[in-house]
């Protein structure tokens, strides 16, 4: 199916699953397979961890029944986790067009990601994953070593971008007595891969890692230096992670995706663009502000990117926000008014989840773009564009 | 005064962006940012129509007015 395709689209989802993100997604992957006929589109999505109870759900499970009937549209399910969540009969009755991987001792649903994400970005030597979850509390840095574990033994260099919370991953000395060892698993791999020839890069970001204590003052030099962390992981400036999104290989995150013109001839030298869903709320969690001023630094680094609010993202643009005095957070609407004329950086609104909650863009606002489903499909899948990558905040 | 030497240069740029245009004419933004920062992030105002000054404090510490 994909080899004959002239776009090839994968989605990633290992988080839960509302019904409002089923909804929007299923939607506009059935626009983006309907629109550009001269286009032929696969989409492929691989799902793991939490967002398998959403084959559970009976609404969500109708939506990805209908997605999985269309013959450009495969969905991968990782059989070892349905098994351990005790799905693997229920689902594979329900959803007799999902694919559910063997028993493979937890990593054949990763090999076959990494096989089809290898195929899709001809040529590329690496694979990265943006981690923003902190260990042990999240599964999803043990899906992160499996995936740059998988990556690793097909034969690619991996690439670690350490975020958020994700930055805790970092700690020297992890010793849990349950689970796998988080620290010592990464450290083991960037060993690995550096001594087997390869050229792992794995890296958490300066800004996070201060916040959280990695990195401290050095009164002596007056620099900053690493405090508790494993050797393994150097931290660096947000900006500096970013080159390596210039690169022309397969990023993950704990909800992300790819959208790859198959021909890539000349495809390699362009900058992947970048297309950032904000989920959350503005103010309760630090996803607002990660996310925004991740996709201000790749913007400023020429990097085309798109911000889509959606869901409760759409919030930041709701009402007018003042910060109390003594509050030290960024008012999320000036960044976004004051960062409105930056070249190579476009906001958008998700119509429908606007009109789910019965609100409005804040008048002052009013000049970002509200696009529904089959118009954020378009932009999605725009046939002039090069290779996308797509993050969740 | 506001002492920004701990933001990234990313967000001093969003910073600066909102408090500058919050700016009156005549009235001058002024606050402390590393030797990094001046570079990468404070000089380029220059371009846009600001003018830019800066004066070093103590090691890798700069006193920067931004005025319109």
């Amino acid at each position: 199916m994909e080899h004959s395709a002239t776009v090839s689209s994968t989605f990633f989802f290992c988080t839960p699953l509302s019904h409002e993100r089923i909804n929007w997604y299923t939607e506009c992957v059935a626009y983006g397979a309907g629109i550009g006929s001269e286009q032929k589109r696969t989409f492929t999505v691989f799902i793991t961890g939490d967002a398998l109870f959403s084959f559970v759900d009976a609404q969500s499970r109708e939506a990805w029944n209908a997605l999985s009937e269309l013959p450009s549209v495969q969905i991968v399910v990782d059989g070892d986790e349905l098994r351990l969540h005790g799905l693997g009969d229920s689902v594979g009755a329900a959803s007799p067009g999902i694919t559910i991987t063997e028993r493979g001792g937890g990593t054949l649903f990763w090999e076959q990601l990494v096989f089809h994400l290898a195929g899709e970005w001809k040529g590329s030597k690496k694979a990265g994953f943006l981690l923003c979850h902190p260990p042990y509390m999240s599964r999803i840095p043990v899906h992160m070593l499996r995936f740059l574990s998988g990556a690793f033994n097909a034969g690619l260099s991996p690439e670690l971008y350490a975020y958020l919370d994700g930055v805790h991953n970092i700690h020297n000395g992890q010793r849990p007595s349950e689970f796998e060892n988080i620290g010592r698993t990464i450290a083991t791999l960037s060993r690995t891969a550096g001594e087997s020839g390869k050229d792992p890069w794995f890296a958490a970001c300066s800004r996070c890692a201060t916040a959280r204590g990695y990195f401290q003052m050095n009164p002596g030099t007056g620099y900053c230096e690493p405090a508790s962390s494993i050797e393994e992981i150097t931290i660096r400036p947000l900006k500096e992670i970013l080159t390596r999104f210039t690169g022309y290989y397969p990023i993950l995150s704990h909800t992300s995706g790819g959208i790859v013109p198959r021909d890539v001839s000349g495809q390699q030298e362009i900058p992947p663009r970048l297309v950032i869903f904000i989920t959350n709320p503005p103010y309760g969690t630090e996803w607002t502000f990660g996310g925004l001023s991740l996709a201000l630094a790749t913007a400023m680094d020429g990097i085309p990117t798109t911000v889509v609010f959606v869901e409760h993202g759409v919030y930041s643009l709701y009402g007018t926000h003042e910060v109390p005095p003594n509050d030290k957070v960024f008012n999320v609407q000036e960044m976004v008014a004051a960062t409105g004329d930056v070249p190579s950086l476009c906001y958008l609104v998700h119509a429908p989840s606007l009109e789910r909650r019965g609100i409005d863009v804040e008048e002052h606002l009013s000049g970002i773009r509200q696009v529904q489903n089959d118009e954020l499909a378009r932009i999605l899948w725009d046939q002039a564009s090069p290779a996308t990558r797509i993050l969740f905040f | 005064m506001n002492d920004f030497t701990e933001l990234t240069c990313t967000n001093l740029m969003i910073k600066l962006k909102i408090l500058l245009k919050k700016l009156a004419p005549g009235e001058t933004l002024s606050f402390f940012a590393t030797r990094e920062q001046v570079d990468n992030t404070c000089a380029p105002f220059s371009s846009n129509g600001y003018q830019v000054v800066w004066d070093q404090e103590a090691e890798n510490r700069y006193l920067v007015r931004i005025g319109k």
